[in-house]
């Protein structure tokens, strides 16, 4: 990885260099080095295995540069280059961006100089000098603890116990510098965070269990690797021979991995000013209004205390801070970047497409203005787009998990869920997703049987889960969400009325 | 090698890699196996909101990935991988050369790392360990080709003009259809795409890819209705696939502005028509081609990759409802009816189509299901050996610096005899089932819920009123042994974005099939 101050004098450099160019009226540039090392680890008793499948890394360096025409202001032209920060290779990035550049109308130019940035620090993690040997070595541990606990169970006696462990720890780390023409200095920022999983799948038992960890310090990564194997390994245990409801309409708790899947696919994307812009937000013509239960708030807070994602600028340079989407059950605020800020405010549907509860003068901060590549790092050749960082929902009067199991009554508990996506495109609302693990009956306000894996296909709509929950939750849980940028903070909830169609079992 | 043509990159690491990795895999120990990719692309891109210029871009990069095995204590066999973009460093042979070794040094030192770890949990663990006996990988007779992209015009030699132009007139031709289009963007890609694989086994692959894709996205709406549609068309092709349109026997595409302006007035067509209000019970369902390439993906692809067989994506992705064990498993049992098949083949002409995968190893027709009966998986090498098949050349990353993971080429249904007319003709009352949305698959795809873009009711054999909002709801294997007609209308997808791996990787690929009919539960909204 590239170190800040090359980064920082590189962007230095490209600004001089640009400025003479007479016609560029303005312009940013934006350097950015991110490296995601993954030790990804696949054991199954019954099939040869390599253990640690993979041990492998990817790394990207490089540049943008985005430039306004001084002949029309909203002409603007983007061009990125690999690794290479020569002023050679910047000379050709100048010519490419003005070859590529567009008339578009609605360019909003560049943000404005930044006002003071957060004191907190994104420098702090350890994680970004953690060795390949501490990842490999966290990796070996989860498989080690996972096996050392499936040896103390009666199953590990099979001939055919079926046993699978998945999983990886990830370490994702980033660098970035940017400066545009209204800028009086340059921004830096990095981070580094860990995410660690482990799925124990016993398939003589028909049970799986699951554990993972998300965090921004080393030290919480070894500790995690020591327990997540055992963990899930011993869920799966406690799982063994579930049973499979038939279909129909069920009183549910969704725990925090199954409300973090639901809020990323259904929710997060409705939260942004492009989602309104667009008309395609579930939440559309709704601004201001009551959209979820009083109890519930959802914020995107890049300074989290306890939250694995660090943040101090956006890719646009702009100093990050919490953004409040949702507040006591009514939507206040969005995500943002710059350009889609100024393109909400300026579309001439706007009232239609916030709603009459909106008011006269909005306001969306381009706070979220992050350019990702897949599954989170900052990339080099990544537009901006609306991101959250630590998504964490809060809910009032919420209770203990026990007590949410008491709210349902007769009902099911799930504590996993799978492929959740907006089945009839996201403004609908609607959702479906199997249940593919750490899921219960309930009965009589207590978890009585474990439930089977994928036995059952949810499908419902958000409404039925965030407007009118049986019960909250007290306590936020970390939870991930496979291929996403954000990490999630959230409680359980209870539901009622939520269509389950059975799944046919494939043995 | 001059500045300002990283293509050259190839022929230079054409002439000097295999030197360099043999020099690697001589002088340290252990090493049994290595291969280098080595990937150059030439990206340009323009997209159009609205009927307004919006973005575009022109870029050029490299990238490499190494891949070591060595044997360690007692034979534990460790693999460590590294990926990296390297841009325009390339372009200078001493800069290149330099990274290629750093690269191979830091997965020999993950490999070496990862042995030693295995042998001590061997050691350690004892018969608690005994999945980590992962056979070396099938061995193949070492190959030197060389593979032409084809196209009529360069993706290089394009004006940037010219993307612009083309997504732009076709936005502007969308906004032409009135109020009832709430929001569209149309986005052109043009892109070659040159590979080159090397192993310490002798081979030298090097492969060309010319790829254009156009994809447009609409929001309708009509009063309190409203309708989402996107679609992708996409060739291994020029250019001149976009702005003139393709003939291409199984995969033919209309020019850009046409396909665009179709999707949005189906999509304002939609949003004035009423939500699917389905049946209690499952019904008789005729699926057309560009839903049934969905179908073809998730339920017989995906299911069909070696390494979500065999557990190893079972983290992430899943498992396959193909194979429960090596022992207990579909191949050779009846998944469908007989007059049902489905297969892989990478040898033909569509957005999945290519000569090696990222093994080096050959693609070629994987039959999946054969008259019903389930036949094969796609493999890798590794994976191969693991299930006692030939490698079947099916190792593919997104890009330069990934992995390979194995993917789906062009899959689909095999197609009948009977016209598709027909087969709607004979349906007394059912639904007619056109065009895919969005997928949600049960773990091991044994169940889907596929929404589809039209419902129409059939009604004594004709085609009746039109619902939005509606999906399909099967067990994969009832859904298969039901099906009772098979079209002779066979046609391929593109599918810009099959996503797989950790990290995920993005892929391009086609599914697809003729009309099929069966039975099934619908949903609606």
């Amino acid at each position: 990885m590239l170190k800040s101050d090359e980064l920082k004098k590189f962007v230095r450099d490209a600004a001089r260099e640009i400025a003479r160019d007479k016609d560029v009226a303005s312009f940013e540039i934006y350097a950015a080095t991110s490296e995601n090392r993954i030790a990804r680890i696949n054991y199954t008793s019954d099939i040869p295995c390599r253990g640690l499948e993979e041990f492998k890394s990817i790394h990207a360096d490089g540049f943008q540069v985005r430039i306004a025409m001084s002949r029309d202001p909203h002409e603007v032209g983007t061009a990125f280059e690999a690794r290479d920060l020569s002023r050679e290779s910047l000379r050709d990035a100048i010519e490419r961006a003005r070859s590529a550049a567009i008339v578009d109308p609605h360019f909003p130019g560049f943000p404005e100089d930044p006002k003071k940035l957060a004191r907190a620090s994104s420098d702090r993690s350890d994680l970004a000098r953690v060795s390949d040997r501490v990842i490999a070595s966290a990796a070996w541990a989860v498989l080690n603890g996972a096996l050392a606990a499936f040896r103390r169970s009666d199953v590990f006696r099979n001939d055919q116990p079926g046993l699978i462990i998945g999983g990886d720890v990830s370490v994702i780390r980033d660098r970035i510098a940017v400066f545009n023409s209204n800028f009086s200095d340059i921004r830096t920022d990095q981070s580094a965070y860990f995410n660690a999983s482990a799925t124990s799948i016993i398939e003589s038992l028909d049970a799986k269990g699951t554990a993972v960890a998300i965090g921004a310090a080393a030290a919480s990564m070894r500790d995690a690797s020591s327990v997540l194997g055992r963990d899930a390994v011993r869920r799966a245990l406690a799982l063994a021979h579930g049973v499979r409801p038939a279909s129909g309409k069920f009183r549910i708790v969704l725990g925090p991995q199954p409300i973090a899947e639901i809020l990323n696919y259904m929710v997060m994307g409705s939260l942004t000013s492009g989602a309104f812009h667009a008309a395609s937000s579930a939440y559309h013509a709704r601004f201001g209004e009551q959209v979820m239960d009083a109890r519930l708030s959802l914020a995107d807070d890049p300074m989290h205390a306890a939250g694995a994602m660090r943040r101090r600028i956006t890719c646009e340079g702009i100093p990050a801070r919490r953004v409040e989407l949702i507040r006591d059950g009514k939507l206040i605020g969005l995500l943002s970047n710059f350009y889609d800020t100024h393109r909400l405010l300026t579309d001439e549907h706007r009232a239609e497409k916030l709603g009459p509860a909106a008011g006269a003068s909005p306001n969306f901060p381009p706070l979220s203005g992050y350019r990702l590549g897949e599954g989170g790092g900052r990339r080099f050749d990544a537009h901006p787009g609306s991101a959250g960082t630590n998504v964490v929902m809060r809910a009032r009067r919420g209770v203990s998990d026990r007590e949410l199991v008491r709210a349902v009554g007769d009902g099911i508990y799930i504590g996993r869920i799978w492929y959740t996506y907006p089945i009839n495109g996201q403004r609908a609302g609607d959702f479906t997703c199997t249940v593919t693990g750490d899921s219960y009956v309930i009965r009589g306000g207590e978890i009585a049987v474990p439930l089977a894996p994928n036995c059952l296909r949810i499908n419902a709509n958000i409404a039925q889960v965030f407007e009118k929950p049986i019960a909250v939750g007290a306590r936020p849980h970390p939870a991930t969400v496979w291929g996403s940028p954000e990490a999630y903070y959230v409680p359980a909830i209870a539901a009622d009325d939520i269509d389950l169609a059975e799944v046919a079992a494939t043995s | 090698m001059a500045r300002g043509d990283l293509f050259e990159t190839i022929e230079y690491l054409k002439r000097e890699g295999e030197s360099l990795l043999a020099r690697f895999a001589r002088t340290n120990r252990d090493v049994v196996y290595a291969d280098l990719r080595f990937e150059v692309v030439f990206n340009r891109s323009a997209a159009a909101v609205n009927g307004e210029p919006r973005d575009s871009s022109e870029s050029e990069s490299a990238a490499y990935t190494t891949s070591v095995h060595v044997a360690g204590k007692g034979g534990a066999l460790g693999h460590g991988q590294t990926g990296a973009e390297i841009g325009a460093l390339a372009r200078r042979p001493s800069n290149l050369v330099a990274e290629l070794k750093r690269g191979l040094t830091e997965a020999y030192d993950r490999a070496r790392f990862s042995a030693r770890e295995k042998a001590d949990l061997i050691n350690h663990l004892g018969s608690a360990a005994r999945g980590l006996a992962m056979p070396p990988m099938v061995p193949r007779e070492p190959v030197r080709d060389d593979v032409e992209a084809i196209f009529q015009r360069d993706p290089r030699s394009l004006s940037t003009n010219d993307l612009k132009k083309l997504s732009l007139d076709a936005s502007r031709d969308v906004a032409t259809l009135g109020a009832s289009i709430a929001y569209q963007v149309v986005a052109a890609m043009a892109e070659l795409r040159h590979e080159l694989f090397i192993d310490t086994a002798g081979s030298v692959i090097s492969q060309a890819f010319a790829f254009s894709q156009g994809d447009c996205y609409v929001v309708a709406q009509d009063g309190d209705g409203h309708q989402e549609s996107y679609d992708t068309i996409g060739q291994q092709r020029g250019f001149e696939c976009l702005s003139d349109g393709s003939r291409s026997e199984l995969m033919p595409n209309p020019n850009l502005s046409t396909f665009c302006v179709g999707l949005a007035s189906e999509a304002s067509d939609l949003a004035a028509a009423p939500v699917l209000k389905p049946p209690d019970n499952e019904v008789v369902v005729v699926t057309d081609p560009h839903f049934n390439a969905l179908v073809a993906h998730e339920v017989i692809g995906h299911p069909c990759e070696a390494d979500r067989a065999l557990k190893m994506e079972a983290a992430y992705a899943g498992r396959s409802w193909f194979l429960r064990s090596i022992a207990d498993n579909q191949i050779g049992k009846a998944v469908g009816a007989p007059i049902l098949s489905a297969c892989s083949d990478p040898t033909l002409d569509g957005y999945g189509q290519y000569r090696y995968d990222h093994e080096g190893t050959r693609g070629r027709r994987v039959m999946h299901i054969d008259r019903g009966v389930f036949s094969g998986f796609l493999n890798s090498r590794a994976t191969a050996a693991a299930l006692g098949a030939e490698p079947n050349g099916s190792a593919r990353a997104s890009e330069g610096w990934h992995v390979p993971l194995i993917r789906m080429s062009n899959t689909f249904f095999m197609p009948g005899e009977t016209p598709p007319a027909q087969i709607i003709a004979e349906v007394e009352h059912g639904y007619y089932v056109c065009g895919h949305q969005t997928p949600s698959i049960a773990e091991s795809r044994e169940n889907f819920r596929i929404s589809a873009r039209r419902v129409f009711e059939i009604e004594h054999g004709q085609i009746g009123r039109l619902f939005r909002s509606g999906s399909v709801i099967a067990d994969s294997k009832s859904f298969f042994t039901n099906v009772d007609a098979v079209g002779d209308d066979l046609r391929l997808i593109a599918i810009p974005n099959c996503g797989k791996g950790q990290p995920m990787q993005v892929k391009r690929m086609s599914n697809g099939g003729p009309t099929l009919r069966s039975r099934a539960r619908l949903a609606g909204g």
